[in-house]
Parts: C-alpha cells; structure tokens; sequence
C-alpha cells in the first residue's frame, strides 16, 4: 500500500507541474486552450437547459419519455466509454514505457496494474467529467433542483458509471489478453467486435424508442406520468437506466428511489472493481508476457503479404510520392494499436448504419420527425468527427524521432503535409459518403415497415420536400468531412509531440481535447443551422406546404462558406507550424 | 550475486539464448558482449522480468526471478540503454522517486540521495527538471537512481549510450567503485576497450550461444594467439562462429 501511495504521490507532483517552455506562443496557446475548455463548459451547461426546456415545452414530449431518452444517451456513452477504455487500457497497460520501468523495480503488479488504471481512467475521463458536469447543471437548473442533486448524481452517480465502463472494460481486455495466449488475437478482436455489435443492436431491438414514444404519445397531455410498464425487463438490469430512473425520481421528488437505485450503482461498481482486481491480480503479468508476443505474431503475419504495397514494385506516382503512402500504408496496419481501433469503429458504424437505414420513422409530429433526423444527422458528423480525431489528429505526431528523414531529404514540407492530408481524407472521405448514404436511405426511397400489429406491413413513400432534405445531408456531408479532416489534421500538427509513439495517447492528449472541443463548437453551429432546414421541410410536409427554396440557400450558405473558411484558416496554421517544426 | 542456469528462450521457432549457464560471485565485474541480435538484450530482459524464460532459472541474490521476482528485484538496480524518466520530475526528485520503490526510510534515503549525486557528479544541474537534459545527462541521473539502494547487483545494458567523454569517466569511476564495495555488477556492452578496462570477467554470446567465457588475467592466453587485445579475440570468435 505504501508504494501506491508513493506512486500516487509522485503522480500528482508531476500533474501540477509546469511545462518548462514558457515562450509567448506557448503561453497563447495555453491560454487558449483554458477559453476553449471554459467556453465549452459554458456552451454545454446552456445547450443541456435549452434541449431540456424544448424537448418538454416545445417538442411535449413528457418527462418519462426525456428521461428514457437520457437513458438511451446514456448506454450509447456507457458502450463509447467502454470501448474507448478498452483500446485505451491495451496501450496503457501494455504498451507504455512507463510499465516495463516499472516491471524492473520491486513494485507489485497488482500496483503496476492499479496505477496505469486509474492513470487510464483519469487521463482518459478528466473532459467527460467538466462536460458531465455542465450538462448536470443546465439539466439541473431548468429543474429547479436542490443543491445537493449536483453533489449527489456528479460523485454517486456520473462517477461510478464512468468507473464501472471502465473497469468492465478492463476486464474484458484482461480476459482477451488471457485468451490470447491459447487463440489467435484477431479472431479474438473480431469475437469482441461481434459481441459488442451484438449487444447495441439487441438494445435497440428491445428498448424500441418509436415503440415506445407510440405508446407514451396514446396517453399525451399525461406525458409526465410514470410508464414503468412499458420499460421491458431486460433493461431493468442495466446501469443506464437506472440513472434514468434516478433522475427521474428526482425530478418528481421520490427520495427513497433515488437513494436505492444510487446504492444499487454504487455497490455494482465496487463488485466490479473487486473483480477486475482478482483478476488482475493472477493475470496481469502473463498478460504482459503474451502481449509482446502479439507484437511480433501482427508484425511477421502482415510481412508476408505485402506484395502489392511492397517499396520494391514499380509505381506510376513520383518516388516521393510512393514511398510517403506506402511509409504511412505500413505504419498503420502493422500497428496493432491502429488497426484494432479501426475495426471497432469500423464495428460500431454498422451497427449504426444498419439500424438507421431500416429506421421505422413514422411520426406524427413534425418537431419530433425533424428532432429525429437531425439527431441522425448529428450523428453522422460526430461519428466523422470522432474517425477523424483518432486518426487524423496523431498522423503528424507519428513522424516521430523519424522526422530527421524528412528534414533531411529535398522533400518540401508541404508534400509530405498534403500527401498525409490527401490519405486520410480520402479515406474518411468515401466512409462520410457511405455513411450519408445509408443513414438517408429511410428519407430517399420507398420502404416498408411494420405497424402496430407484427403482421401490419405499411408503404412508406418519402414525400419530395424529406427527399430534398436528404439531398441536401448528402451534398454538405463531404464539405463538413473535408472541415473536420482539416481541423483534426491541423491541429495534430499544430499541436505535434514527437516524442509520443502512442497513437491513441496523441488522440486523447490536451491537443486533441481542445481540437474536439472546436470541432464540437463547430457541430453545435451545424446543428442550430440545420434546425431551420429540417423543421421548415418536415412542416412543408406535414402542412403540404411548398418547399422554401430561399430559406434553404441561405442555410446551405450558412453551412458550406464557413466550412471553406475555416478549412483554409486550419491548413495555413497547421502548415506554418510544420514548417516551423522542420526548420 | 546472478546464477544464470541453462535459460533458454525461444520466440516461435527462434532461440533467441540457449542454454547459457552463468555465475557471478560479489563484487565481480561481469561484461557481457555479442554482436548486434546476438541474445544480449535477451538475457537482461530475462533477468529484470521484461522477458519470462523458455526453460532455465534465474537466481539473483539467492531469489528466483520468476518466483520470487519482487524479492529479487528489491536487491538489484538495473540501467537499460535507453532509460524512462518521468519529463516533469526534476532528477532529484525522481532519485527520491526510485528510493520510495525500494522501500527506503526518508533519512537514510535523503543521505543516499546526496551520496550518488556526489558520485555523479549531478550538483550542476540535478534539480532542473528531465525533460530538459541531454542523453548523457539522462543516463547519469539513471545511474545515480539505480545506486540509491544500494544494491547487491548491478545489471547494465549499453551504459555508454549518449555519453560525452567526461561524463563516460564519471560513469566508469562510480561503476569500479559500487564493485569494490561488493556489489556483483553485469554489463552489456559494444565497446570492448570499456569491457577490457574494467571487467574482472568477459563472456561473449554469439547466436544465442556463449562461445567464450574467461577472466581478464586469462585474457592474454587468447589475445596472445590473435593479435593482441579483445577487438581481435572478439572479431575471431564471431566469425569462426559465423563461418
């Protein structure tokens, strides 16, 4: 105990510490960032009171369908949280230096393990939580609610939610790692992908959200009501909702539910912790062993196919040109780190893209049709956003130590900028189209759909004014894809650590964060943009109005000029700063 | 003292060391040598518990790696060739850091901190902060955290990394001295005047194998036979091996 305290000592000494490079820029750039984090702050607390405030005064839907709806929210966080810790945890615990230091000293491994965990956990939680707790208090205070609600559902509720995803996480890692010794690690990774796939889509299937807002809607003007009928057991079982029923219970001032479903979470986050320590505790350090193992196994597997990539075959490209993408083609997928994430990402966008194109969306509001699509749409972006930060941000950072290659050779520093540029943002790209494509294909083509009853099946014919509003996703998709490539990939070089060969550690260092912050600004604005468009063309609709083709111009306007602006204005910053970097 | 019996280590189909037995009694100076992929960092990597062996035992102070690797880790200090430090610490801190994993007691740690930055030669500078150092600088705070427990066992690879020639004497002078107190040292290393200079003992490991193990004072029966100093011994046995 005592040399986890001397750890965690030293910890801390070093998170207060200040960096030793105090230059102008530095300190604009830190500066900055503290607008940026502040700013968010404020922007989330005024975004969470404004949604709550429009859901139940102008959309009515009633406060059991916002708070099942926060539970939805909350599983979509509990499973992002989960993965990302998993992916994350894989690097921390296994791929850090600091931990092959650290296995050389007499410190045990259940401290070594303890340590990076919570390291892990904080580093990767520390945004989640000031965002968490902006948004706790917009909720709170369109409420009304008393001052020891934030205490309360911040420490005894969004914490330990947090730490159960994560130690769940952990745990499965630990097992996989623990597999991995007897089964090939990529079957592994694609059981894991499977079952997580699996797992959202049952979820899904069984929550039903327009089932259930069919069936609250039959009771409206009572919305506020308890329909704790319609919830189906399955779900009775899962962290999320009983957050949802915490705060709902809140809000209609049932302490004693409150403090027993607190308990309840509480006391499956300690379980889980204590579970994720036994197991850690006999198989930490096996599971060290075998991860070198993986290392060289991907290393010697993906050598053996590398025909057509191969530096040695003959290229119509220039020289630099072929060896800049081959260079980056290989880095990537002999990187276990890199790959894994993508197929995960890869795993969740399908499960997303195949329960959005078979959406049942037959609403009756046109409010609820618009708040529908455009949290479709948002979606997207964010999704696009999210591909974007994890592997656009760090590619200037992975030049690493190898950046005297460059530096040194007669390539200007914009070719090898562009050529980054071009590789991933063709990549990304071609999915955002992918993406739009298929999350509008309920709003482009006729479809059938189940009604009430099983066996009811109804023909849906998109109406020319939704069919319009598709068209118009589809064209912006790969402008607002082409913006947030550029901020990601500017700021990963305006932001660049050299020193840093962990990619997942790049996309989550205080660059990134701040870099998603902006790129969240950056969606609010779309969102409050785009509101206009989808509720004029679902009113349009529903009234069998004519659509407002000035009205739509200028929304188009509003979203592609600024797209082009602050695409050109990232670039110039992220060039001058490679610059700098290779002088 | 280090006790290595016939350890093996195989990745897949490559034996990376084979069958290498090896005893070091206190206050020996061990250096090991070998070509580049020869097993060294192999070996060191099993003895410090980055690597678990194939088949073998390691015993380091009478305590078996592998079993009891919290034990034996407590009475060795290990300096690899290309260290971790902390970048926010400044390299006092982080000796004091390294004294906290051994379990030292604050007094008698404080006096062992002032006692390696003397060897060192650290004064200067020791309370800038790491990220700030050159590599020499670095390595010479990893030396100085590694002796502030005062270990039994010394277990270097390539100490001479980044070292400018006033910092390397420094080195080398801390290094005889810990052996003259009684800690049994052994160092991994390229550079064979370095081994010749200071070792008591050279075992050279040519593709996995340990094809030359002898004292210094034996040395000249060998470098006799070539041409007179351990490059020549060194170059021979590889490629006798080779061929």
């Amino acid at each position: 105990m005592s040399t986890f305290l001397h750890i965690l000592w030293y910890k801390n000494l070093m998170f207060w510490k200040v960096p030793s490079q105090r230059d102008t820029g530095t300190l604009i750039r830190n500066l900055g960032s503290f607008v940026v984090f502040g700013s968010f702050a404020v922007g989330a607390y005024y975004f969470s009171h404004f949604l709550t405030g429009y859901l139940l005064e102008q959309v009515k839907i009633g406060q059991f369908l916002l708070h099942r709806f926060i539970g939805m929210l909350l599983f979509v966080f509990f499973v992002t949280i989960n993965l990302g810790n998993m992916v994350v945890s894989f690097s921390t615990l296994y791929r850090t230096p600091e931990v092959q230091f650290l296995l050389t000293t007499p410190v045990s491994y259940l401290n070594i393990f303890v340590i990076k965990f919570l390291d892990n956990f904080f580093y990767s939680s520390g945004t989640l939580f000031m965002v968490g707790f902006s948004v706790l208090l917009g909720y709170g205070v369109y409420f009304d609610l008393p001052w020891h609600f934030y205490p309360v559902v911040m420490f005894g509720v969004l914490v330990p939610f947090m730490f159960l995803a994560a130690c769940i996480a952990v745990t499965v890692l630990l097992l996989v790692m623990k597999l991995a010794a007897k089964i090939n690690f990529r079957l592994l990774i694609a059981a894991v992908v499977l079952a997580y796939i699996g797992q959202v889509y049952l979820y899904f299937t069984v929550t039903s959200p327009v089932h259930l807002v069919r069936e609250v809607m039959k009771y409206y003007p009572n919305v506020d009501l308890y329909f704790g009928a319609l919830d189906p057991a399955g779900v009775r079982y899962l962290p999320n909702f009983w957050i949802s029923e915490i705060l709902y219970f809140y809000v209609n001032g049932n302490s004693a539910a409150v403090i027993g479903y607190t308990v309840l979470l509480i006391a499956s986050t300690a379980g889980m912790f204590l579970i994720t320590l036994a197991i850690a505790a006999g198989s930490y350090y096996d599971t060290w062993i075998t991860s070198l193992s993986i290392k060289s196994l991907t290393m010697k597997a993906l050598t053996l196919k590398d025909r057509f990539f191969s530096f040695g075959r003959a290229s119509r490209l220039s020289p630099p040109v072929e060896v800049l993408l081959k260079k980056e083609l290989w880095q990537f997928v002999r990187e276990p780190m890199q790959w894994i994430h993508f197929v995960v990402m890869m795993g969740l966008l399908l499960i997303f893209l195949s329960s959005v194109s078979t959406l049942n969306i037959r609403l009756e509001s046109a409010y609820l049709r618009a708040v529908v699509y455009l949290v479709i749409f948002i979606f997207n972006i964010f999704l696009i956003n999210s591909l974007a930060l994890r592997f656009a941000f760090p590619m200037v950072s992975l030049e690493g130590n190898a950046y005297w290659s460059l530096r040194s050779s007669p390539v200007p520093a914009e070719t090898a900028y562009r050529i980054k540029f071009l590789l991933v943002m063709t990549i990304l790209g071609v999915l955002s189209m992918v993406i739009a494509l298929l999350s509008n294909v309920p709003y482009l083509f006729i479809h059938h759909v189940t009604g009430e009853k099983p066996w009811q099946v109804i023909r849906v014919v998109p109406s020319f004014q939704v069919r319009v509003l598709a068209y118009c996703s589809i064209i912006i998709t790969p402008i607002i894809t082409m913006t947030l490539v550029s901020l990601n990939f500017a700021f990963g070089a305006v932001y660049a650590n050299y020193n840093e060969r962990n990619p997942i550690r790049v996309a989550s260092s205080q660059g990134a964060t701040m870099t998603f912050l902006l790129s969240v600004v950056y969606l609010v604005y779309l969102l409050a943009v785009y509101y206009f468009a989808a509720t004029m063309l679902f009113t349009a609709e529903v009234r069998k109005l004519p659509v407002d083709w000035t009205m739509l111009q200028i929304v188009m306007g509003a979203v592609i000029v600024p797209s082009v602006i602050i695409t050109g204005v990232v670039h110039s910053l992220g060039l001058r700063s490679l610059r700098r970097d290779l002088s | 003292m280090i006790e290595l019996r016939t350890l093996r280590k195989t990745f897949g189909q490559f034996t990376a060391v084979d069958d290498i037995s090896l005893s070091i009694p206190s206050g020996e100076f061990f250096g090991f040598l070998g070509p580049n992929g020869a097993g060294k960092t192999t070996t060191i990597k099993m003895m410090t518990g980055l690597f678990t062996p194939t088949s073998g035992q390691i015993l380091i102070n009478g305590f078996d790696v592998v079993k009891q690797p919290q034990q034996a880790k407590a009475t060795f200090g290990y300096i690899p060739d290309h260290p971790y430090l902390y970048d926010k610490l400044t390299g006092r801190e982080f000796i004091y850091y390294m004294g906290g994993l051994y379990g030292m007691e604050k007094n008698d740690l404080r006096e062992n901190v002032e006692r390696v930055i003397d060897l060192l030669e650290l004064a200067g500078w020791v309370d800038k902060k790491t990220e700030d150092y050159s590599q020499g600088m670095r390595q010479r705070v990893t030396f100085a955290a590694a002796f502030v427990h005062k270990p039994r066992t010394i277990i270097i690879d390539e100490p001479m990394v980044g070292l400018d020639p006033r910092s390397a004497r420094i080195v080398k002078d801390s290094l005889v001295q810990q052996a003259k107190q009684g800690s049994s040292i052994f160092m991994s290393t390229h550079i064979l005047e370095m081994a010749e200079e200071l070792c008591d003992r050279i075992g050279i490991i040519h593709r996995s194998k340990i094809i030359f193990l002898d004292t210094k004072e034996n040395l000249h029966l060998h470098t006799s036979k070539y041409d007179g100093n351990l490059e020549s011994v060194f170059l021979e046995l590889t490629k006798e091996q080779s061929e």
